[in-house]
C-alpha cells in the first residue's frame, strides 16, 4: 500500500519544503499547499547494516531488523528526500517517490519508499495545507 | 601578537574516564557531576566559588541545569541548558564568556555528559527532534549513519576521495589516541585494519563511526583577574564565531556554515590558519572534519588528497590529539566539550605522551544537530596559551 508522495509548496512564493516548515525561509509566508512530487534522481545510497535482531521504536512496537537501502534523492521539485529504496535501485537511477502508510507493524508517521520510475500520472490534484492558518500571516 | 580579544580565562578542564559498558547505577548526572568535581579540582578552586553553571545532555531528563545544581550544592547567580549536541560546548563558552565580561557572574563551570550506551542511543536518534521521529526513524534510519555515508559519498564524488583517502583520518587520530591513555581505541590502526573493518553503511564502516560510550566533561571559565591570581597558565579565547540554519537544509551538507564564519573568525582573532599549532575539529565522522578544515581555511588550495596523506598522516599535523571522538569515544552531548578539554590540556601543556609542543595558538570547532539531511549548528573558537 502506497499513496502519491507530496511536499509543501509556498502559497506565495512557491518556495518547497520537505519536510513541512512553519514560515516560508524565503518570503515568510504561512501559507503552504500540498504538491505531489512523482520523481527523483538517487544521488547517493546504502544498504544500512542491522543494528540488532529486533529493536523497540518509540511507538512501544518492535521491528524486526534487516538491512535497509537508503538514498538521498534530488527530486523533480527541487528539494531532497531521505527513502528507502526498492532493491536494484542504484546511484543515477530516476526513481518514482511514494508514500507508504505503516502496514505490518503500527509505524509512527510516515514512510517515505520509491520505486523505479514507471511513469505513472498523478493521481489526485493538489490540496491546501495550512499547518498555521491562524498565524498572523505573512511578514512584509 | 596581541591581547585576547574576551576578558574571560579557560583555567580548569576534566574528562571522565570513558566507559563502555557502566555499571547501572552510574546515571548521567553521575558522569556530569564527577566531570565538575575533577574540573574544579584540576582548577584549584573550591566548588563555592562557581555563580555559574551551565550544562548539556541528551539524556538528563527529567532533570534539568537547576537539578543538579541543587544536588551538587551549588548557589549561582547564572544559569543555561544548552542542547545543541555537538555546538553545545563552544556555545555554552560563548554565552559564559560575555556573562563574565558582562559580571552576571564571576566564575563559570560548564559541563556536559552523557549515560550512553545502545538503547539509549538509540532512544535519542529516533527522538532527536520531530522529523526524526515521524520521518526518519519509521525508514528506519538506526542514527545518522546513513545520513554521513551520504555526506562521505558526495565529498569524496566532489573532491576525488577514495575510501583509502579517507583512511587517512581515523589512522592518524588512532596514532594520537596510543598516546592518550583515556581513550577507548588505543592500539594502532593500519589501512589493511580499516579496509577489512565491518561495514555499517556504506562508505562507512566501523572505524568511520564514533564508539557510543559514558561519561563527562567539564571545562571552568572566570574572569582575567582571577586567572592571573592562579599563578599557572589559563586558556584566553581570542574569538568565537556561530552560525545556524544558514541553508534551510537546502545545501549539500559539504559546503557549510563554517565557509561563513571563517572570515569572520580569523578577522576577529587577528591570526590566520597557518598560525593554528593545533585543531580540535567535532569529529562524528571523518568525513566532517575535512568538511570544516576545508570551510574553515585550513587545508592549503583545497588539495584534500595531498593534506590527508601528507598534513594528517605523513607529518601527523596534530589534529584531534586525544583521537577525537573516533578514538577516544562519543559519550553524548559530552562530545561538544571534548575538543575544548583537549585544547586546555594541550595549551597549558599537560596533555603527556601526546604533548604539542610549543603550542599556543588553536582552532576548536562544534558542529552537530542534524535536521534532516545534515547538520545545522556550527561554530569554531581561536583559544590562546596566556601565561
Amino acid at each position: 500500500m502506497s499513496a502519491p508522495f507530496a511536499v509543501t509548496e509556498c502559497v506565495d512564493c512557491g518556495y518547497v519544503a520537505y519536510p513541512p516548515r512553519i514560515l516560508c525561509p524565503v518570503c515568510a509566508s504561512s501559507r503552504w499547499k500540498r504538491r505531489l512530487t512523482e520523481n527523483g534522481i538517487v544521488t547517493e545510497l546504502t544498504v544500512r547494516r542491522p543494528v540488532a535482531k529486533r529493536r523497540q521504536l518509540p511507538s512501544g512496537n518492535w521491528l524486526d531488523q534487516e538491512e535497509t537501502r537508503l538514498a538521498a534523492i534530488q527530486s523533480d521539485a527541487g528539494v531532497r528526500v531521505i527513502a528507502r529504496i526498492a532493491p536494484g535501485v542504484e546511484i543515477g537511477d530516476r526513481v518514482r517517490l511514494r508514500q507508504e502508510a505503516s502496514t505490518a507493524i503500527a509505524l509512527p508517521g510516515q514512510v517515505v519508499s520509491a520505486d523505479l520510475a514507471d511513469g505513472s500520472a498523478d493521481e489526485a490534484a493538489p490540496t491546501i495545507h495550512a499547518p498555521l492558518s491562524d498565524y498572523p500571516g505573512r511578514t512584509p | 601578537m596581541a591581547e585576547p580579544l574576551t576578558r574571560a580565562r579557560i583555567i580548569g578542564a576534566a574528562e571522565t574516564p570513558y566507559e563502555r559498558h557502566p555499571s547501572t547505577e552510574r546515571r548521567t548526572e553521575t558522569f556530569i557531576a564527577e566531570a565538575v568535581v575533577a574540573a574544579l579540582h584540576d582548577a584549584g578552586i573550591s566548588r563555592d566559588e562557581v555563580d555559574g553553571f551551565g550544562v548539556a545532555s541528551f539524556s538528563l531528563a527529567p532533570d534539568h541545569a537547576i537539578d543538579l545544581t541543587w544536588k551538587l550544592g551549588m548557589t549561582i547567580r547564572w544559569v543555561m541548558e544548552d542542547t545543541n549536541g555537538g555546538a553545545s560546548g563552544i556555545n555554552m563558552l560563548q554565552h559564559a564568556i560575555r556573562a563574565i565580561e558582562a559580571g552576571d557572574a564571576e566564575t563559570i563551570v560548564l559541563a556536559a555528559g552523557d549515560r550512553m550506551e545502545r538503547r539509549e542511543f538509540h532512544l535519542m536518534t529516533d527522538r532527536y527532534n520531530r522529523v526524526s521521529r515521524d520521518y526518519m526513524a519509521p525508514l528506519p534510519l538506526n542514527g545518522p549513519n546513513a545520513l554521513f555515508a551520504f555526506l562521505t559519498e558526495r565529498y569524496g564524488r566532489a573532491h576525488g576521495l577514495a575510501r583509502e583517502d579517507f583512511a587517512c583520518v581515523p589512522i592518524a587520530q588512532r596514532t594520537w589516541a596510543t598516546r592518550n591513555p583515556g581513550a577507548v581505541y588505543r592500539a594502532p590502526m593500519t589501512l589493511d585494519d580499516y579496509m577489512a573493518s565491518l561495514p555499517i553503511a556504506p562508505p562507512l564502516t566501523r572505524y568511520d563511526c564514533v564508539p557510543i560510550v559514558s561519561g563527562g566533561d567539564a571545562i571552568v571559565v572566570t574572569t582575567e583577574e582571577r586567572a592571573a591570581k592562579l599563578g599557572r597558565p589559563s586558556v584566553g579565547v581570542r574569538a568565537i564565531r556561530s552560525i545556524f540554519n544558514d541553508e534551510n537544509q537546502d545545501g549539500n551538507g559539504i559546503e557549510t556554515g563554517f565557509a561563513r564564519i571563517r572570515d569572520p573568525l580569523w578577522e576577529a582573532a587577528g591570526v590566520g590558519p597557518e598560525d593554528m599549532d593545533a585543531a580540535f575539529i567535532y569529529d562524528d565522522y571523518p568525513v566532517m572534519v575535512l568538511v570544516q578544515l576545508g570551510d574553515l581555511g585550513m587545508i592549503p588550495a583545497m588539495d584534500v588528497k595531498r593534506y590527508v596523506h601528507k598534513t594528517l598522516l605523513e607529518d601527523l599535523y596534530p589534529v584531534n590529539t586525544s583521537g577525537g571522538q573516533l578514538s577516544a569515544g562519543q559519550a553524548g552531548a559530552a562530545g561538544g566539550l571534548h575538543g575544548l578539554v583537549e585544547s586546555v590540556q594541550q595549551l597549558r601543556g599537560e596533555a603527556g605522551e601526546r604533548q604539542v609542543q610549543g603550542a599556543e595558538l588553536v582552532l576548536t570547532t562544534g558542529y552537530g544537530m542534524v535536521l534532516y539531511t545534515h547538520g545545522s549548528s556550527h561554530n569554531a573558537a581561536i583559544l590562546e596559551r596566556v601565561a
